[in-house]
This record gives structure tokens, sequence and C-alpha cells, in this order.
């Protein structure tokens, strides 16, 4: 019978457990697993990255700034910081900003998909949204910076009939109205496939298959005029994307660049994946469907900090528990559904219930501007952490083994600030460092 | 038909945030323009559902397989494979089912009516003009890979002609063993008496019914609701002592756990207790490793292994205990299938417009495996139809990983697939 069963239980397999696969997770689990941690991640769906452009905004807007992007995004940073101490960014400082960023670069090179930036390391790239706005942006997939509006060459930007998640007419007007050249074109959609009905994702998996490209790439090449450059949906490709890139430029001559769609988003997926598979050859492993619904720990006692024991996921029946020397919570903050809230107005981290700097009045979640330049205070709230990203109460770690990334830190609004990209691989790799030391 | 509130299924839909990511992911969608989508015909449709209307606003939904690769990448939690069985079974109950789903979703009574005379029954049903009889007359695909019953008899006779030999001990497990290994493969039976057996455990292998699973899929809700109920009433009373109750088949501890409870809306205390005291084996096993109670005295297996994890080990939410058990067995190195589905899902490959449908899915597990190198002998999977499957598409032997772990404990013949004491 179960109940003999021993309670000397084995001591866990795992150094480190991460909780949450988006960008800020995956790059914690990255970094502990190259300082040889035995890592795993579980998580409770795909999320965020499919979501996002598959940029990686640094910083595109300051609170105090609104209206203006970025332009140098260090220096806003520092002027950030000096007023907000307490930002993510003040925890790490411009080295280790630098030193996260230069690992994501060297990351996205290994695993066949570079990202990069303005020519001048200082600068963010501008690159048009899908409604044709400017994008303040630092780092982005090889594909996306032929369209840095900085450069000189008028834009054609094709888009396929039929194709719900595109619009060039919009795209065009838009940027023209901003003084960039830009003109509309259509293609019909029979050159990529032959489906009744299709979404970014497969679309960009038709374009996997040479023919397809070589189809496109010739109709491409009657639609060019000479110095012109050409603005696609983020289709080109999923798996054979850098070839796609490469295959299309060549047949029509022209330089050719992706503007991110509605969601699902192709570069966000390509990034999901090409993560994903890295870690697996690293022998890390991420769990899908697994709900972290509760923990057990022990207190803190005698000035010393407290300790997580395990923490446990929904399943199918009994909650299963997952046992690791180290935990690193990455689960987002009320979009990711790290936290949750009531109609009282009471913000909670939902996993360990972790204090937050959210306001606890429901009167003063939000400022009475739904666009506010300022934000609303409910997103400025979350987890307070120390330099070494573990949650704080009074300034004292809570828990000995508990660690904290990406978007549900406290003290930063990563929406507001065009930031959360960068805040989750940043914030990602420090905390992925602390652990490992 | 059933018309109790939609407790848990239902309100999940009001979490979709129309992300598209289902979408994105979904293997059937992907091959083909029959199955718009989980997203169109799961909470979109669903809209069009509620309010006392019924119907569907097309067939579509009937093209779900069932896998829940949605459910596993929803951010939000939305349960839309229960959401497309339920608006199966809408569709079932205003339309009527065809007779090959009431055949297929008979998995019990097939089995034992075939047991009776095994080689006839499996000529019955395997000669090429058979199956295209069966084809034709009830739309079961011919070129799909149906079971062979046993013809050294069944599961139960074996546990009845070795009682003798069975161990006695105060430790004991109670094995749900579901219809497959019951008639067709009663090895996979074998295999796991043999690792429990060795672990000290005496294996209970109660009078049982099918899972219901089959008719569930297929839209037969109030049938499925009766085989549910018998297998409660047999094996609730384990479960109140205290007993484990382990399956080695993922898709019938799912039911029991989860899917006859949830889609059926049985929220008894017998259909409670009995949910919490059913494990996969293998995520049991993880227990009683991790509480150092697995025997690890295993002989070295040397060969290059791809596993797919079946898709209702996703469901299950256990992540995949096989695959770290297998892990721990020398020289076996394990390669893990992230591949989303093989596309048999039950009984959906079976079906003559559907099938063609079911390899083009499975693709995917088929190329991962032949990726693996020419070197591979054999695969490994969790549930029968997987592994059905993945030998029709792969022409590999595929095993139950119980069957590998019985071999490493020495007990069994994997070539031969019998227990080396017999």
């Amino acid at each position: 019978m179960r109940g003999s069963r021993s309670e000397r239980w084995r001591k866990p397999m795992l150094d480190l457990l991460v909780i949450g696969a988006g960008l800020s997770g995956l790059m914690a689990a990255y970094t502990a697993a190259q300082a040889d941690l035995k890592v795993r991640v579980v998580n409770k769906g795909l999320g965020s990255m499919h979501w996002s452009a598959g940029t990686v905004d640094l910083l595109g807007y300051t609170p105090a700034a609104q209206a203006k992007p970025v332009q140098k995004p260090f220096q806003a940073i520092e002027a950030l910081v000096a007023q907000h101490p307490d930002h993510p960014y003040g925890l790490l400082g411009r080295a280790n900003i630098q030193a996260g960023l230069d690992s994501f670069v060297a990351l996205t090179k290994a695993i066949g998909l570079p990202y990069q930036g303005a020519p001048d390391p200082e600068d963010n790239l501008f690159l048009p949204s899908p409604a044709g706005a400017v994008r303040p942006v630092y780092l982005a997939p090889q594909a996306q910076i032929g369209g840095d509006l900085r450069r000189p060459e008028p834009m054609l930007i094709v888009g396929f009939k039929g194709v719900r998640d595109f619009y060039p007419d919009l795209l065009a007007e838009n940027l023209a109205k901003q003084g960039y050249q830009a003109r509309p074109a259509f293609l019909p959609i029979s050159l990529i496939t032959d489906r009744r009905d299709f979404n970014t994702v497969q679309l960009a998996e038709a374009l996997d298959d040479p023919g397809r490209r070589t189809r496109l790439g010739q109709e491409l090449k009657r639609l060019a005029q000479p110095g012109e450059r050409i603005g696609l949906p983020a289709i080109l490709g999923m798996h054979a994307h850098q070839q796609a890139l490469i295959d299309l430029e060549r047949l029509c001559g022209a330089p050719v660049f992706e503007i991110p769609t509605l969601p699902p988003s192709v570069p966000g997926v390509r990034l999901y994946k090409a993560l994903r598979d890295k870690l697996l050859e690293m022998g890390v492993r991420i769990e899908a469907a697994m709900e972290i619904i509760n923990a057990e720990v022990t207190a803190a006692h005698n000035g010393n900090p407290g300790l997580v024991q395990w923490v446990a996921s929904e399943t199918s029946a009994r909650p299963l528990k997952h046992r690791a020397q180290n935990y690193l919570l990455a689960t987002g903050g009320i979009l990711g559904g790290g936290f949750n809230s009531d109609h009282t107005g009471r913000v909670w981290e939902v996993i360990f219930d972790l204090p937050l700097t959210a306001p606890q009045d429901r009167s003063a979640w939000f400022d009475g501007s739904f666009l506010s330049p300022t934000g609303h205070p409910v997103f400025n709230g979350g987890v307070a952490v120390n330099k070494t990203f573990q949650p704080i109460a009074d300034g004292k770690p809570i828990y000995a083994n508990l660690w904290a990334a990406g978007h549900l830190l406290a003290n930063a609004d990563p929406i507001l600030e065009r930031s959360m990209e960068g805040m989750a691989i940043v914030t990602g790799v420090s905390a992925g460092k602390a652990v490992s030391q | 038909m059933h018309t109790k509130s939609w407790l848990s299924v239902g309100p999940s839909l009001d979490e979709c945030i129309k992300c598209n990511i289902c979408t994105s992911y979904c293997p059937v969608s992907a091959v083909t323009d029959l199955f718009p989508g989980p997203k169109y015909v799961g909470p979109q449709a669903q809209r069009f559902r509620e309010n006392g209307q019924s119907h569907s606003p097309d067939m579509s939904v009937d093209y779900c397989s069932g896998c829940r690769v949605c459910n596993e990448v929803c951010p939000t939690g939305v349960k839309i494979a229960e959401l497309n069985a339920r608006a199966r079974a809408h569709i079932v109950a205003d339309n009527g089912m065809p007779i090959r789903n009431k055949l297929l979703g008979r998995n019990e009574l097939l089995g034992k009516i075939g047991s009776y005379a095994p080689q006839l029954a499996n000529f019955g049903m395997h000669n090429p003009l058979s199956r295209v009889v069966a084809d034709k007359l009830f739309g079961i695909a011919r070129d799909s890979r149906l079971p062979r019953w046993s013809t050294k008899g069944t599961f139960g006779d074996w546990m009845k002609r070795t009682q003798g030999k069975r161990l006695r001990a105060a430790q004991k497990v109670v094995y749900f063993h579901g219809c497959a290994t019951m008639y067709y493969e009663p090895f996979v039976g074998q295999a796991a008496v043999a690792v429990l057996e060795h672990n000290g455990y005496e294996v209970i292998a109660p009078p049982q019914n099918c899972c219901g699973l089959p008719m569930l899929s297929n839209g037969e809700f109030d049938e499925a609701e009766k085989y549910h109920d018998h297998n409660v009433e047999k094996l609730v009373g384990y479960a109140r002592d205290g007993f484990a109750i382990v399956g080695t088949t993922p898709s019938c501890t799912l039911t029991l756990k989860e899917e006859a409870p949830e889609l059926l809306d049985k929220h008894d205390a017998g259909s409670h207790d009995l949910k919490m005291a059913v494990w996969d084996i293998f995520e049991w096993l993880r227990e009683v490793y991790e509480a150092r109670d697995l025997k690890t005295d295993f002989r070295r297996l040397e060969m290059v292994l791809p596993y797919h994890a079946p898709c209702q080990y996703r469901a299950h939410r256990v992540g995949k205990p096989a695959l770290e058990i297998m892990r721990l067995i020398p020289g076996l190195d394990v390669r893990e299938s992230c591949a989303r589905c093989c596309g048999s899902a039950g009984t959906y490959g079976y079906k003559t417009e559907k099938h063609a449908i079911a390899m083009a899915v499975g693709q995917e597990v088929f190329d991962f495996v032949k990726a693996q190198g020419p070197e591979v002998r054999m695969t490994a999977s969790d549930t029968e139809t997987c592994r059905w499957q993945i030998e029709l598409g792969t022409g590999l032997p595929c095993r139950h990983p119980i069957e590998l772990l019985a071999a490493a404990y020495g007990l069994y013949d994997l070539e031969n697939r019998q227990l080396l004491t017999e």
C-alpha cells in the first residue's frame, strides 16, 4: 500500500527550476545551463514571445518624454535610473545590461537567427510597426534591419490578398504621412499557398519550400523599381528563414525586409523555437502545460532567510511536486499571469504570494487617462528584488533559494517604456548568473 | 444528452483572448483545409452554441483529433479540446452517429468477441478483401494499422494461469490494464506485472471495464457514462483503501482521472476518489524512484531509442515520467521527440476520411525517427494506437516503455515480446 512509502526523498536532481518560458525564463535557464547547472523550465502555456514582434526593445520611450522616441537608449537609461534608482536597470548598471545583451547577441548568432542593432551601438533602430507607426527598437533579427526608417531608400510595401494580419495600404499611407517614402502593392496569395485559409505561421512554413520562394522572388522583381527596398509581412520562412532571405534578395535584386504582423508573430515564434531547441540540446527540457499552483516554504528564522522546499503544479489528478535546489520565478506580471487581482483591489503574486509594490487599493490602480503618459501605477508594481535578483522584504532576501526576473519585477513599466524584451533578457541573464554563483 | 451545468470547461471559454497561438500549433489544421483550427471551432464557434442553441455553425469540429496541443500551448488556460469534444457530442445527439463510430467506440466488446476465436478473427479482419469491404461499407481506412487479437490468450487468462507464481507481498498495487492489453497485447501487462513484482509489489488486477474514451471521442457520451460508472463501482473500493491504481495506457488513465469526470460533469464522490487514486504507471514509478524505492539493478541496453510521448501524456500534465525513468537505464540513449502528435489520435486515424490527415500529421514523428540514424532498431511510445501508427509510418517496431524497463531488469525479451520466465 502506498501509505507505507518512506518519506526520505532523493536530493533534488535539479539545480534550478525556472518557472515560466518567456524570454526572461529562457535566458535565465540558458545562462545557468552554460554554467553547468542542471536546469528545467516549466510553463503554463506559450505566451509572450508568440505575441511579440521578435525585436529587442531596450528603452523606447521614457515617462519623462512620452511624445518623443528615445534615440540613444543608454543615455536615456542613465537619466531614467537617476530619477528611479530602484528601476531594474538601476540595479544592474550599464556593464551588466551590456553583458546581458552581448550574451543574447552571441546566442542568436550561435542558433542561426542573428540579431543586430543600429550601426552605432548607442542608437536605437526605428522600425515600422504593422500599422506604419515608428517603433524604437534596440536589436532586431537580421530580416527586420532593412526596415530601419533612417535609411534613405524608398519602400515598397508588399502584401498578399486575403492575408488578414497585414495591410500594405494602411502601412504605406501612415509611413508617408510621417514623411517616409512608401507605396503599397499586392500579390496574389496563390504564390505562397493553395490553402483556403491560413495564418502567418502556416504561410511562413509554406515559404520553407524553395519552389514557392522562387515564384515569389520573380514577382517581387517585377514589382520593384530601381533603388527601392521591399517590405513584406514577417512570413519569410520558418525553419529555412535565413535561406529564404538570401533567396528572395537574390531573385528580386532588391533589399528585402520583414515587418512583424499581428499575433501569432512569426519572428517571435522563430526566436522561441530556436531558443527551445538550443536548450534541449544543452539538456534543459521545457515542460509544457504545467501551471505551478503552490509552494512549500520554510519561513525566515532568527534573521536567516526562509527556504523554498518544493513547488507543485496542477495535473489531471493530484498536484505534482517539483523539487530543485533553486527556483527562479519568471511568470510575468498581470499580462503573463504571474499576478492576479480581485474586485477589492488586492493584487498578489500567484505562487509564493511575494509582497508586491502595486497599490492594493483599486482606486489607486489607474491614472485618470487611459493613455496616460506616466502609465498606470498598477503596472509599475511588482516584486522588489536586490542586486542579485532575489525577492526581498525590508531589504533582505525572503528565501535563500528563490530568484526572480522579467516582467514581474517592481519599479518598471515595460509596456510604457517599450523595454519589454530588453528587461527580460538582461534581468534573465543576470538572475541566471546570480543563481550560478 | 447531458444538459447539466458546464462547470470547468464552459467558463474557460471566457479566458480566450483570440491570440491564435493554438491555431499556429494545431497539427491538424496545418495539413488540411477541412479543419479551420482550434480557435475557430472551439472558443469562437462556442458562442453560437450557447444560450440554448446546441448547433455548431458547421461540422468541421468533427475534424478535431483531440490531441490537445491547443490546450497545452494556450497561454490563458482555455480547455479547447474539451469544448470540441462536447460540441461533437451535440452533433451526435442531433444527427445520430455512423455505425462505424459506434464500432470503433466499442473496443472492449470487439476485443471480447474476437478473443473467442482469435485466429479466425484476425483472418476475418486482416485479409485484404475484408479491409476493402470495411473501407467501403463502414469507412474504416484500409491502410490503417488495426490490432491483432492475442493468439496466446488474454491478459486475464494469463493472470489466472500464473496465479500460483505471482508475488504475494504486503505492498500491493492495483493494475488497470485496459482493453488493448487485455485482448491484443497481453505482453505489455506481463511486463508491467514483472516490473512491479521486481520492486516488491503484489499486483491486483480486479475486474474492470473499458474506460469509455473511444466513446467519448466519438461523441457517444451516454454510453461512455455507463462504462465510467461501472469502473467507479468496481474500483473505488481499492481507491478508498489507499491503493494506487496504475495503468499502462495513458489514455485510459487520463479518462479515469479527468476526461470522463470533466466531459460528463461527474462530480460525485466515487468519481473523485477514483480519480485521485489513478496513476500512469511511469508517473507512479517516478514517485517510487524519488522516494528511493525503485530498484535500479539494470543491465545495459545498448541502443538508440527514439521516444514519442503520446498526446495523452500531455493532457495528464505530469511531464514525461517514462522518459525520465528510461534515462536511468545504462546504455540506453533515449531521444526525445518534440513532434506534436503521431496523428492516430485514438480512433481518428482509422476513419477513411481522416486516415490521410492522420498520416500527414504523423510525418513529424516519422521524420524525427528517421533523423536519429540508420542504427535505430525500435522506437517507444506509451499508447497502443500511437505505437501502431508509428510502426505504420516508420516500418520499425514500437514498444511500450514498460517493456524496455522489464528488459533492463532482465525479465523480458524485447524482440519476441515475452517474459523470460515464461
